[in-house]
């Protein structure tokens, strides 16, 4: 059998701990183990990918096993890949303010009762709150020397609130996670947060679907920049023709004056010191301008399309890079929030995110306020819920009519081919001249 | 050391420390081949062997789970500091072994997990999609083998051979997409070459969409979208411990009509489906479990932990996701009913939909992005609909039912045909 073009072995150790604590009972606080390695060769064609538990890279014999193992895969696969040059280095991850291990399950749990305990106001008939941590030991090798080794810590929690009056539930929810240290302390502000969520909304309304002047609080329009923008640029799309965005480099997509970033280098939720191939990552501007400027990459698809930056390969561990975004945002304009309401005049403004979803191909992607109010003569109104949008990417990011200049990031997961990724994303208000709001008010 | 010595010695050493121990092993081997466009780009193999050990002392519950077993000292140090923590409450013992039907219920034999089967598998469906103009953005095959096994200190100890194979294709024409995908776990099942030309049919058909005015229309709701919408909401609401903690539309409805009364919904673990099994994630044996029958709701699931804190029994509804700690779930949620021709007068089929994970779980309200919608009248796919919202909710949609296709097929854990809903909100572009 003929000798691999290229390898890489990446090994993920580590463990993971979960607190869930449902209604004031701790119903499980416990941790985990994993130690999975995925080994990736490029035979004479394409990729044989092998991954299993507890493999060490060091040893020659089990090397040289996994290689012929998936050099035997790669022998059915007829796309002759490339790769890309890309340069190999890797970022310092950013220091721990309080490391997450220095901390006893025992507080850990209590910390998390607290915000628990802050979600139970009158009418709150359920709270649960969660808390993640997973220390990853990350080590990546490939056959042409080159080598990284790092640790990344996350953790962060969740709290929910159900709140019920007359046979009519709502929630409110609300989460952070970060890569910069333990985060439970003095946090309980975001349990009263998530309860008044829930109890408000048991006097929303139910928004009228159609078309309206829509105002995206930067919650909600940093989800929009991930569904409507982000995947849509991914090279691994862009190569198999399921983008509107191919073909498309240097043509206006979107208004004057609109900046999107992918930046794995920024220390959010996102962040990645090195890419999951290996590579330096950078910050890539997708859209300069309203003018599409780059696609993300990884090596293969930098190679097979161009007109990118490679970088962007991550994987959950123990499966196979893919072209991933990391900490995707809009950059801020000058617009106050007050600006954008009394321009909109007679619209709806949503707020927070249930999460999206896009079809690239098609480029129409949707996703779910947590909630809204309508806007009447540039003020906010009543309060409606249940309300999704949904648009065209080519269409949408023409009619953003106003861009704030109040961006705030937020962390979150997003999952492509049956992989979850830590994420970041963000973006100031912004003003949409036309969106299709889906409610069931009649 | 094999896996039967492996569970012996984790449970001798784990009954010294805790009241009991409940020992969960995971092994098995997946290939897969996956295309970029229409050659396959990546062959891959995934092994792995993991265990997962709980250990229950004076009603206080711990888990833990490693990915090495040469690791399970650590492991069930690790389940017993995490029981320690946990709040204690109502216990009475795992389960003890029972009289079982050892009979492997979703094994097929035939099934050869390796590469050429999986190269085989995309020939058929590239050979399928040929029949279209379209072309293939991705797709992929896989074959899989596991033996999972379950063991507690109560003595009970089974286990059993799974397979499993699936494809899916993905294809386009202008900006037409088109998604289909089988799944099963025999082999047989698996009409490759049908889920091609499937897959290629929805982008061809949908070019030349024409737009749809906002209002009510009836709608038919493909397998595929009957079960996103099914499956995000209406089955969280089953979950005995969202309804004990007041988290389920459904609770203090039992006995209550529910759904349209030609409906019924049961999870059979004898089914031919992808989570048959005679024994649940806690060896508790299984069986048929009638959630709503003629549109009245029955009962709600179960698994042990939930039913002893609350005096309820358990329905054998413990699950496993990715061999960790059990939950409350269901093995093949059957939506079944009369079925009739609901094709014959004119409604928006919708084949899919974007974004039902945002649905609200609690209300059931949702708003998502169709995928693929067409007029269909005379049972036959007419006018492709360019784009449009689908608004309402999961609880009262099952109530406003039309009727039920006669073609079930597995999507997921959810076995179910199509449904036709009347009077829905369809808003337009």
């Amino acid at each position: 059998m003929s000798e691999p073009r290229y390898y890489d072995v990446r090994c993920v150790r580590g463990e993971a701990t979960l607190i869930d604590i449902d209604n004031g009972v701790v119903e499980s606080a416990g941790t985990s183990f994993f130690d999975r390695a995925v080994v990736r060769v490029l035979g004479p064609m394409g990729w044989g990918v092998l991954t299993l538990d507890h493999f060490d890279p060091e040893s020659k014999g089990e090397l040289s096993g996994a290689l012929a193992s998936a050099m035997r895969l790669a022998a059915i696969t007829g796309d002759r890949v490339e790769l890309g040059e890309a340069p190999h280095a890797a970022l310092p991850v950013p220091a721990l303010r309080e490391d997450p291990r220095t901390v006893d399950l025992e507080e850990k749990t209590r910390l998390l009762a607290e915000i628990e305990a802050a979600a139970r106001l009158p009418e709150v008939v359920n709270t649960r709150a969660r808390y993640s941590e997973s220390i990853d030991q990350v080590r990546f090798l490939d056959s042409s020397g080159n080598e990284a080794l790092y640790e990344m810590v996350r953790s962060g929690f969740s709290i929910m609130a159900v709140a019920a009056r007359n046979g009519t539930m709502q929630m409110g929810r609300e989460s952070d996670h970060t890569i910069t240290g333990f985060d439970l302390r003095h946090r309980q502000a975001l349990g009263e947060k998530a309860a008044e969520t829930a109890v408000a909304l048991l006097d929303a309304g139910l928004a009228k679907g159609g078309t309206f002047r829509t105002v995206l609080d930067p919650k909600l329009a940093g989800v929009f920049t991930h569904e409507a923008v982000g995947h849509a640029s991914e090279g691994d799309h862009i190569r198999e023709g399921n983008s509107v965005l191919a073909g498309r480099i240097g043509e206006r997509i979107g208004c004057e004056g609109l900046l999107i970033v992918d930046d794995p280098t920024l220390p959010g939720y996102g962040f990645e010191p090195v890419d999951a191939e290996g590579v330096a990552v950078q910050r890539t501007e997708i859209i300069r301008d309203g003018i599409l400027q780059a696609y993300i990459h990884n090596r293969e698809t930098l190679a097979a399309v161009g007109d990118g930056v490679a970088g962007h390969a991550r994987a959950e561990h123990g499966d196979a890079p893919l072209v991933r975004m990391s900490n995707t945002f809009i950059e801020n304009g000058d617009a106050t929030r007050d600006e954008i309401l009394a321009e909109c005049g007679d619209g709806i403004l949503l707020k927070g995110s249930r999460g999206g979803q896009v079809d690239p191909g098609r480029g129409v992607f949707q996703f779910n306020a947590e909630y809204g109010y309508l806007i009447e003569n540039g003020e906010c109104t009543r309060m409606v819920r249940d309300v999704s949008l949904s648009g065209e990417i080519l269409k949408t990011l023409h009619n953003i009519l106003l861009i704030g200049n109040d961006r705030e990031m937020h962390a979150g997961h997003c999952g492509k081919g049956g992989q979850i990724v830590p994420v970041s994303d963000g973006a100031p208000h912004i003003l949409l001249s036309s969106a299709t709001v889906g409610g069931r008010g009649r | 050391m094999n896996t039967e010595e492996l569970l012996e010695r984790i449970l001798a050493e784990g009954r010294r420390r805790a009241e009991e121990v409940e020992v969960f092993c995971g092994e098995g081997i997946g290939i897969s081949a996956e295309i970029k466009q229409a050659i396959i780009g990546v062959a891959e193999e995934s092994r792995i062997r993991g265990l997962s050990i709980r250990t229950i002392d004076h009603g206080r519950i711990g888990v833990s789970g490693t990915g090495d077993p040469a690791k399970w000292q650590a492991c069930l140090d690790a389940a017993l500091a995490s029981g320690r923590i946990a709040d204690p409450q109502e216990w009475h013992g795992l389960p003890g072994p029972a009289e079982i039907d050892r009979k492997p219920l979703s094994a097929d034999p035939a099934l050869a997990v390796d590469a050429e089967s999986a190269a085989g598998l995309i020939r058929q469906l590239l050979e399928g999609a040929s029949a279209y103009p379209v072309e293939v953005t991705g797709g992929s095959a896989g074959l899989s083998r596991s033996v999972i096994t379950i063991a507690n200190t109560k003595g009970a100890y089974y286990s059993m051979e799974r397979t499993h194979a699936g494809v899916s294709l993905e294809t386009i024409s202008g900006q037409s997409t088109g998604y289909e995908f089988a799944s099963s776990p025999f082999l047989e099942d698996i009409d490759a070459g049908r889920v091609g030309e499937q897959a290629a049919f929805f982008a061809a058909h949908s070019v030349g969409g024409r737009d749809i005015e906002s209002g009510a229309y009836d709608v038919i709701l493909s397998p595929i979208a009957a079960a996103q919408l099914i499956g995000t909401v209406f089955l969280q609401g089953l979950s005995g411990k969202n309804v004990k903690a007041g988290r389920s539309y459904l609770a203090g409805k039992l006995g209550e009509q529910c759904t349209d009364e030609r409906l019924s919904l049961y999870d059979d673990p004898f089914a031919r489906g992808i989570g048959s099994t005679a024994w649940d994630a806690e060896a508790v044996p299984t069986r048929r479990l009638d959630f709503v029958r003629e549109g009245v709701l029955q009962c709600f699931a179960y698994d042990l932990r939930t039913a002893y804190r609350y005096g309820e029994q358990t329905t054998a509804s413990a699950v496993r996701s990715g061999g960790g700690a059990p939950g409350i779930g269901v093995h093949n949620l059957i939506v079944d009913g009369p079925a009739s021709e609901i094709r014959d007068e004119r409604a928006v089929y919708i084949h899919d939909v974007v974004g039902a994970h945002t649905a609200n779980p609690l209300s059931g309200d949702f708003s998502v992005e169709v995928s693929n919608p067409f007029w269909i009248e005379g049972g036959e796919f007419g006018e492709a609909i360019r784009s449009a919202m689908y608004a309402g909710n999961v609880f009262e949609m099952l109530g406003e039912i039309g009727g039920l296709g006669n073609d079930p097929r597995i999507v997921g854990r959810l076995i179910l045909p199509s449904i036709r809903l009347n009077n829905q909100q369809i808003i337009g572009k």
